[in-house]
This record gives C-alpha cells, sequence and structure tokens, in this order.
C-alpha cells in the first residue's frame, strides 16, 4: 500500500485515524490523489450497480464551474449594489427628500415662467411702444391737418385721461386708422406658439 | 454510509467557505444523486441538468444546514423536490413539438430519442463495468475478499478484520492493493 493510498482511507472508506484531518488537506491539494479517488470510488459503484446509465466523467467540473460563476457573479452584484449599511450615512435617502420633491417642480415651473416671460415682455413691449409712437405722430398728423396748426385744437380731438389716451372716434378716417393698428399689432405680436395662448389687449396708453 | 464523520467535516469546511470541500461532496454523491433523479426523469441529459440543478441548491443552502439530519438525506431531499418541481413545470408547459395527422399513429415522442442521445457515454458505462468486473474475477481471493466486503458489504476496517482474522493493517493494504490492480485495467478508459 502507498501512502497515498493511506491518504485516502478517510476519504473513500471513512478510516479515521490520527492523520486523517491532515490527509484529507492534502487529497484537497492535490488533484491527481482526487482523480485516482474517483475511480477508486467508481470501482465501488459498479459492483454495487449504482453507476448511473451513462458516466460523465466532467459532471462534478460542470457542477463546480457554475457554482464558480454563480458565486462571481453575486460578488460582482454585490459591489454594483451596495446593501444599505455600507451606503454613506451623508446620503439623504428618497423618503427624506420626497417632500421637498414637490417644491423642487414648482419652484422649476416658476423660473421657467419668469425666463420665458422676461423677454417676451421686453420684444412685445418695444414692438408697442414702436407702434404707438408711429401711430400718436399719424394720428397727430392727421388731426394736424384738419385743424390747421392750433396745438389747442389738437388736444380736443386726441386727449390723455389719466394714462390713456382718448381717441375721438367721431373723426372721419380714425376708425379706419384703429382697425389698421389693431392688424399691424396682431402681425408684430410675438408669441411662442403652443406655449402661451395669444391673448392681446390692444390700447393706446401715454406710458407704454 | 457509516458514521460519516467525512461528510460532517466537508459540510464544516463548505460552511467556513471553503468550495473545494463542496467539490469533494459533488463526487462522493454525483452518481447516487443523478440515480435518484433517473428515477423521475428518463431522459439522461435532462437528468444530469437537474442533478447539477440540485447541487447548486443545496451549496446555496449549506449555511442553514446543521447536522440534525445526515448530509445524503438532507441532498437527497433537494435532489428528489427539483426533480418534482422540474416534472410539475414540465407538465405545466404545452409540448412544443406538432406532429401531423398523418404521422399520428407512428410517432413515438421525443423521449425515446433523446434517452439514447449520448451513445458513447452509454457505451462507456458498459465497458467501464465490464473492465471492473474482469479485474475482479482475476484478482487473488484476499484482494477479492477484502474488497467484497468493503464495496459491497459495506463493511468497516474493523469488521472485515474481524471477519477476515487478520490485523486492520492488513485489511486496509489488501482493500487497496485491490483498487490499484483493478484501477490499472480502469484508467485507460476514462484518459
Amino acid at each position: 500500500m502507498t501512502e497515498h493510498d493511506e491518504k485516502l482511507a478517510y476519504l473513500l472508506d471513512e478510516f479515521r485515524d490520527e492523520n486523517a484531518d491532515a490527509s484529507l488537506d492534502e487529497v484537497m491539494a492535490d488533484v491527481n490523489l482526487q482523480y485516482r479517488a474517483r475511480r477508486y470510488r467508481m470501482i465501488g459503484e459498479a459492483m454495487r450497480n449504482e453507476l448511473p446509465p451513462a458516466v460523465d466523467s466532467d459532471f462534478h467540473n460542470s457542477v463546480m464551474a457554475r457554482l464558480h460563476a454563480e458565486v462571481a457573479i453575486e460578488k460582482a452584484s454585490k459591489m454594483e449594489k451596495p446593501s444599505q449599511a455600507d451606503r454613506p450615512s451623508s446620503l439623504l435617502s428618497w423618503a427624506s427628500l420626497k417632500p421637498f420633491a414637490g417644491l423642487a417642480v414648482a419652484a422649476s415651473v416658476a423660473v421657467v415662467t419668469v425666463a420665458l416671460w422676461q423677454p417676451l415682455q421686453k420684444e412685445t413691449g418695444q414692438i408697442d411702444n414702436e407702434l404707438v409712437s408711429a401711430d400718436q405722430q399719424k394720428v397727430q398728423k392727421l388731426a394736424g391737418q384738419q385743424i390747421q396748426g392750433t396745438a389747442v385744437a389738437v388736444s380736443t380731438r386726441v386727449q390723455t385721461l389719466g394714462t390713456r389716451w382718448k381717441v375721438d372716434r367721431e373723426m372721419p378716417g380714425m376708425q379706419q386708422k384703429l382697425n389698421a393698428y389693431l392688424v399691424n399689432h396682431t402681425e408684430y405680436s410675438n408669441s411662442v406658439q403652443g406655449l402661451i395662448p395669444q391673448a392681446r389687449v390692444a390700447g393706446f396708453d401715454s406710458q407704454k | 454510509m457509516g458514521t460519516n464523520l467525512l461528510d460532517a467535516d466537508l459540510v464544516k469546511r463548505v460552511q467556513a467557505g471553503d468550495t473545494a470541500a463542496f467539490d469533494i461532496l459533488v463526487q462522493k454523491y454525483q452518481h447516487k444523486v443523478i440515480n435518484l433523479v433517473g428515477r423521475f426523469v428518463s431522459d439522461q441529459a435532462e437528468c444530469q441538468d437537474i442533478a447539477q440543478d440540485a447541487f447548486i441548491k443545496a451549496f446555496r443552502a449549506i449555511g442553514s444546514f446543521r447536522g440534525d439530519s445526515q448530509f445524503y438525506t438532507w441532498l437527497y431531499r433537494i435532489a428528489t423536490n427539483t426533480a418534482k418541481n422540474h416534472l410539475a413545470s414540465r407538465a405545466r408547459k404545452s409540448p412544443n413539438y406538432a406532429v401531423d395527422v398523418d404521422d399520428a399513429e407512428h410517432y413515438e415522442g421525443e423521449s425515446g430519442l433523446k434517452e439514447y442521445a449520448n451513445p458513447e457515454s452509454l457505451l462507456l458505462t458498459d465497458e467501464i463495468k465490464a473492465t471492473i468486473f474482469r479485474a475482479i474475477e482475476n484478482l487473488p481471493d484476499d484482494l477479492k475478499s477484502a474488497i467484497t466486503l468493503r464495496e459491497i458489504d459495506g463493511l468497516s476496517y474493523e469488521e472485515i478484520a474481524e471477519v477476515m482474522d487478520c490485523p486492520i493493517g492488513t485489511v486496509r493494504s489488501r482493500i487497496f492493493r485491490a483498487r490499484d490492480v483493478i484501477d490499472k485495467e480502469l484508467r485507460p478508459l476514462l484518459e
């Protein structure tokens, strides 16, 4: 009997002596000894008629390969998803942030609205002012033609009341002029299609 | 199965994180588990897949194994449940093959084909058995008796020593000499 056989006595025949643990360690570290043990075990299985119909000598390798793959995947997934305990404590959880989410959304909407409204107001304001001043000049010119240069007479037809112009609508051609202004205003109005409804009020204003 | 001190030692090692110890357990019980699953599933390839699943499940659950029962009874229970679950899930699935009405009379299903899907391994198994039995027949009587008492009757070294009226060391030597002689015939088939 060889020294190798002595080491296999515990593994194959449950013969446990004082060297059993050391022998098991040696067998587990020696692939050739394991291979020999597998053949010896096969002899016993054949004698007891316990061999399966088709012997697959690589079966245990397949099991261990699958097992190692699963262990590797498990380790990788643990590294990707740190557990609750592993997460840094300084990070706020979603639960604690949830009440502020509504506020954040509302603030975002407000910022967008203000950002869009300011340039829009600026642009429309400029256009309105230009139109109003141009119209005022035309109205004054028209009024001047009719009353022949008296400043007092102009003021009777186009007067300021508060901050708004008061126009004499009965004056010939005035209604037509105002309609032209409204058409021009609609053409020049600068609204963002689909975002802000196009609702404008056209009027004469001394401060605009 | 003896007192299974070896199993207990190996299980402890696996529970301590030694995967190589589980490999020894797989090598020890692989054919028993495959045979057990074979009582539920006739197809050999399917049988080996289920046996693999059973070992993987056993590995995952071995941390909770407290040793209240023998390891092999615990493992066999896992293998039995795995095979039963496999059959139940297969029964839920509709058959994935279609048979023409004209051919149905001659159709015997696909299991018969699959059962002989790997004729090489079936042939190898037959050859292994024949080689081993031939080698045993040619053994000297003392070696033949020692290995027969150990492998077929399952006696311990002490019991064999009593039956053969010789020291335990002699029993161990005879058993391993018998194995060595048989192995010389067997090894070329497996290399």
